[in-house]
């Protein structure tokens, strides 16, 4: 048995496999494409493994931390603490603002961490790729190797400079901002004084007001001014639960006693796939098929065109006694060797151009396979058209009259 | 005999193929989810750390005093300003008397007037004891009745009694004034001792209500820091220990010092432990009180014990250790951390030996599956 | 089997129905005994054309009956089921211009029909290059349709139409774009072959050279055919 398609090919390879190129790119982006979705969903997904809480413990009523603002008193960890099931609890604070170095500022997730036990206190970075998790209360940071920052530099957040003592990779905030870990006092703090001229003209505000400053009362200003430039407000609490305990029951006691509301990591995950990057998944599901069917409009043209190249010779097959099916076949094989260095170009595009992205763009096989499997059914599809038309072809045709 | 000689066409499309598809096996296997992790090892020592503790304080003045008049009143004259070095007893202003002056004068006269009445007083008592003599003497002649001799004591005693309510007017009277004269010399604002004039609260001209704080005087030679530790990471901290003090402002620098002293109270809100700071040598310029300090304070140093990084500690299944290597296979191995010191260097308790390998870096979180792939920087960062 | 050749009588061909029917062909006779090359010459219109194309098995007639070898094709409406299978084992074809596949080198040009049909590679490649050797081209088997000359071309052409030992070969204008010499060497193969293989070969054919050395001629004029008998001058 002898393969029309793999002669054709061989014999004009070089226009057949530059067609695979041009096609691999397209499949390329497309790949991509699906790449940038498994990112955002992995980036949600990066953002609670990270914190490494088993239930968030929110505002009540509200979707937070990530999604929806939520803000708790600092002290409503040690009742939740006190629940049974419930092994440890840490504040976490969520502020995404621009973090300043030198001349230049870099957006970020700025995350204050509770002081706890490295290692199993939720919301501490879980790996670092160099340098060391902070051991100072203040003042020290652990940056994200995505926020660009070194070792060692020195960075601005609000009012006060931090030292980036460790850097971490692949810790981002659902919309992938590059986070930055600090304590969480300095946190609380960055979070309320803004910056000295707001500071200034809160004080002055405050001291405008006749209630407050009061010549009778000596020391109410004071109180008053000191009250308003604390800020006892965390975002969450996370918890971690003892071996044991399954995560619904603790959620819903602490539902029930402390008035809060309480999500688990599936019901997290939930929001965040299902709320939060909703709408930008189904505008990459648009692209996703509108790329489908730019593929396939390609790839028919493709096929179509190198059929009607041969229309002559496949007159001539027909006349000489060839089977439909021999002839169908060819077509079709092309269409599938042509998707398959297209999905191989592809592929490998993708996985090299996956990284210069701005955003995490990450390759699951599933994908590729998925890719792979809607290539070649494309392929197939778009080749039914050359193949009809060749198998339409008279074969008088070849015999001139 | 075609087969066994692949024409010029075939090898080359090999040539294009064969690359393309090694490309492909490779980006399939070393990237994405199936690619193996990139970590850094390192080994457990054993060696000594010194741990330490770090907290932020202000610079405050130990001694601060805030002075002010004790009745409500108008700031006649206030002479210091901020920054003004006063010594102790030396008169900073004065409030305005309004009519305290007239009130004394008022007291003064008061006071003569029971000198006077108690002259007269005097001078009844006399003569009624002189009547009394008399009529005593008279008494055994028979010249005067038992009734006007009687009548004569109950005079002097009543006289007598007179005399002593006059006496204590005028030491009444005596107190008045002086009372009024103390309360004037009240209304000057004068220094408790030496130091310098931090805040000048008010001007002349305004009236100030009792207990409120005219000017402030601090004693800039008891500037201390007072500093807040965090309560989960000051274990350790004693009065006496060592201490490096770096001030906001002078970044860079760090000023020797020693605990004083801890605070019996801890912050309850904010969890915090307060301790005090002294300077060994008081720095000049004088730090402004109320600048932000950065405290290190040195713990004794521990004996030698094997010691991690802090960045090789990793949580699995809810517990503290750290991925070990051996024989090239990786394992969880939980561990039991001691103290720490401020470079990120932990003791080890227990579950490790010295001489381990350990995963120090990961380029991403590990598992007991993984396949990792040793290196000796984790990619992007740099050297 | 062999011994009839191919054999037509009354064969009619009308295109279209009604008031626009148009009869290409009126009622043709023909036959063609086994290793015997006649020509078929006619003017354009004359339905030459369509009956190649009735000859070929690519149309069917209108009427009329068919025979090749001892097997009816066509019979007044009727027609075999599978016209491609007849084409491929029965009727060899040799074109004006050669129409070789481009992407086959000579050889596999020559051996694909069997080698689709399955026969062994190795063994079909032996057969067509038996061909080759055959029309003395063996030397060009490895070489693309496109690096050969024109009568290479058709004579690799021939070696194609002959492989599957058909019956009938249908040569249309197999010399036109050849020079005199050239020409007259492809007609001499044909009969060559036509003794060789005992294959009856119809040349249809307007080249004025290459007419006198048919035994007999079919002319075709208006659908209708008229047999002569040609010069056969020994070539």
């Amino acid at each position: 048995m002898i393969s029309l398609a793999g002669r054709d090919i061989l014999h004009s390879w070089g226009k057949f496999v530059f067609t695979g190129i041009g096609l691999g790119l397209l499949i390329g982006v497309t790949l991509v494409m699906a790449g940038v979705y498994r990112g955002m969903v992995d980036d949600g997904k990066a953002l609670l493994d990270n914190s490494g809480a088993d239930l968030w413990v929110v505002q009540k009523d509200t979707l937070g931390p990530y999604a929806e603002s939520s803000s708790l008193n600092d002290d409503i960890y040690r009742g939740v603490l006190a629940m049974p099931g419930v092994l440890r609890a840490a504040n976490v604070t969520y502020l995404t603002m621009q973090v300043r170095k030198g001349g230049h500022d870099v957006r970020a997730m700025v995350v204050g961490i509770a002081p706890g036990k490295i290692g199993i206190t939720p919301g501490w970075p879980p790996y670092l790729v160099a340098g060391r998790q902070m051991t100072r209360g203040h003042y020290e940071a652990v940056a994200d190797i995505a926020t660009g920052f070194a070792l060692g530099e020195r960075i601005q957040i609000r009012r006060n400079t931090f030292t980036v003592v460790g850097l971490t990779r692949r810790m981002v905030s659902s919309s992938g901002d590059p986070m930055i870990f600090i304590a969480l006092k300095d946190a609380q703090e960055a979070q309320f004084l803004k910056d000295n001229d707001a500071i200034w003209q809160s004080r002055r505000r405050t001291e405008a007001n006749p209630a407050f400053n009061r010549p009778s009362v000596p020391g109410l200003l004071d109180a008053v001014i000191a009250s308003q430039s604390s800020n006892a407000f965390v975002n969450a609490v996370l918890v971690t639960l003892e071996p044991g305990h399954a995560a619904d029951e603790v959620a819903e006691s602490i539902r029930r006693w402390k008035r809060l509301t309480v999500y688990t990591r599936a019901q997290m995950e939930d929001i965040l796939v299902g709320k939060l990057i909703a709408s930008s998944a189904k505008q990459i599901a648009m692209f996703l098929v509108i790329l489908a069917f730019v593929s396939a409009a390609i790839v028919a043209f493709i096929i179509y065109t190198l059929t009607m190249d041969k229309i002559r010779e496949i007159a001539v097959l027909k006349l000489i006694g060839t089977r439909n099916r021999t002839i169908a076949a060819m077509i079709l094989q092309q269409a599938l060797a042509l998707g398959v260095i297209g999905f191989v170009v592809g592929k490998i595009t993708a996985t090299y151009a996956a990284p210069l992205f701005p955003k995490y763009v990450l390759l699951v096989p599933a994908d590729s396979i998925a890719g792979f499997v809607a290539v070649l059914l494309i392929c197939v599809l778009s080749s039914i058209i050359a193949i009809r038309m060749a198998l339409k072809v008279d074969p008088a045709e070849a015999i001139g009259g | 005999m075609k087969s066994l000689f692949p024409s010029g066409r075939t090898l080359g499309l090999l040539a294009v193929l064969v690359p393309l598809l090694a490309l492909f096996i490779y980006v399939g296997l070393r990237s994405g989810p199936l690619a193996p992790v990139a970590v850094t090892l390192t080994t457990v020592e054993s060696r000594a750390i010194t741990p330490a503790l770090f907290g932020i304080g202000t610079v405050e003045a130990r001694y601060t005093y805030n002075i002010g008049p004790t009745q409500a009143g108008r700031i006649k004259y206030l002479d210091v300003h901020v920054g003004d070095w006063v010594k102790a007893g030396q008169v900073l202003g004065e409030m305005e008397p309004v009519d305290l002056d007239d009130r004394v004068r008022s007291q003064e006269f008061a006071y003569r007037r029971a000198e006077a009445a108690l002259r007269e007083a005097e001078a009844r008592q006399a003569y009624a004891q002189s009547q009394a003599r008399r009529y005593e003497q008279l008494l055994p002649a028979r010249l005067a009745s038992e009734e006007a001799v009687a009548t004569r004591r109950q005079e002097l005693q009543i006289a007598n009694a007179a005399l002593s309510a006059a006496r204590e007017d005028l030491s009444r009277a005596r107190s008045d004034r002086d009372a009024l004269v103390a309360q004037r010399s009240n209304l000057r604002l004068i220094a408790p001792a030496d130091g310098v004039i931090a805040v000048r609260d008010a001007d002349p001209g305004t009236t100030m209500v009792a207990g409120q704080s005219v000017v402030e005087i601090i004693d800039p030679t008891s500037l201390w820091v007072n500093v807040r530790f965090d309560q989960i990471s000051a274990l350790g901290l004693a009065s006496g220990l060592s201490a490096h003090v770096v001030l906001r402002s002078r970044e860079g620098a760090a000023l020797q010092g020693r605990v004083l002293r801890i605070e019996p109270k801890a912050d309850v809100v904010t969890e915090e432990m307060l301790a005090k700071v002294v300077f060994d040598v008081m720095p000049q310029p004088l730090p402004p009180v109320g600048e932000l300090a950065e405290v290190t304070i040195d713990l004794r140093e521990l004996a030698s014990a094997p010691v991690i990084p802090n960045a090789a500690i990793r949580r699995n299944g809810g517990k503290a250790g750290v991925w070990r290597i051996a024989d090239g296979a990786l394992s969880f191995t939980p561990i039991t951390l001691g103290a720490s010191d401020l470079h990120g260097h932990v003791q080890v308790l227990g579950g490790l030996e010295a001489g381990d390998q350990v995963v120090l870096y990961s380029e991403k979180a590990l598992a007991t599956h993984s396949r990792i792939h040793v290196v000796e920087r984790i990619a992007g960062v740099a050297p | 089997m062999r011994g009839k050749g191919i054999r037509i009588e009354g064969l009619k061909k009308r295109y279209g129905t009604g008031d626009t029917a148009v009869d290409a062909l009126k009622g043709v006779d023909m036959q063609v005994a086994p290793g015997e090359v006649v020509g078929l010459i006619g003017p354009s219109g004359s339905g030459k054309s369509t009956l190649l194309k009735c000859l070929g098995a690519v149309i069917d007639p209108t009427a009329g009956r068919m025979t090749l070898g001892d097997e009816v094709i066509f019979d007044d409406g009727w027609k075999v089921r599978d016209l491609r299978a007849l084409r491929r084992d029965k009727i060899g074809f040799v074109f004006q211009a050669p129409y070789l596949i481009p992407f086959l080198d000579v050889i596999d040009n020559v051996a694909l029909l069997p080698m689709l049909a399955g026969v062994p590679n190795a063994e079909a490649r032996q057969h067509a290059l038996d061909l080759l050797v055959a029309l003395d081209v063996q030397h060009r088997a490895k070489a693309m349709p496109s690096q050969l000359s024109g009568g290479e071309q058709q004579r690799v052409a021939i070696a194609r139409g002959l492989v599957n030992r058909p019956p009938v070969i249908l040569a249309d204008e197999p010399t036109a774009p050849l020079d005199s010499e050239r020409a007259m060497a492809v007609i001499r193969i044909l009969n060559d072959m036509a003794r060789k293989y005992e294959t009856a070969i119809i040349v249809v054919t307007h080249d004025e050279k290459i007419i006198p050395t048919f035994k007999r001629i079919y002319h075709i004029r208006d659908g209708v055919t008229f047999e002569e008998a040609g010069e056969g001058r020994a070539l």
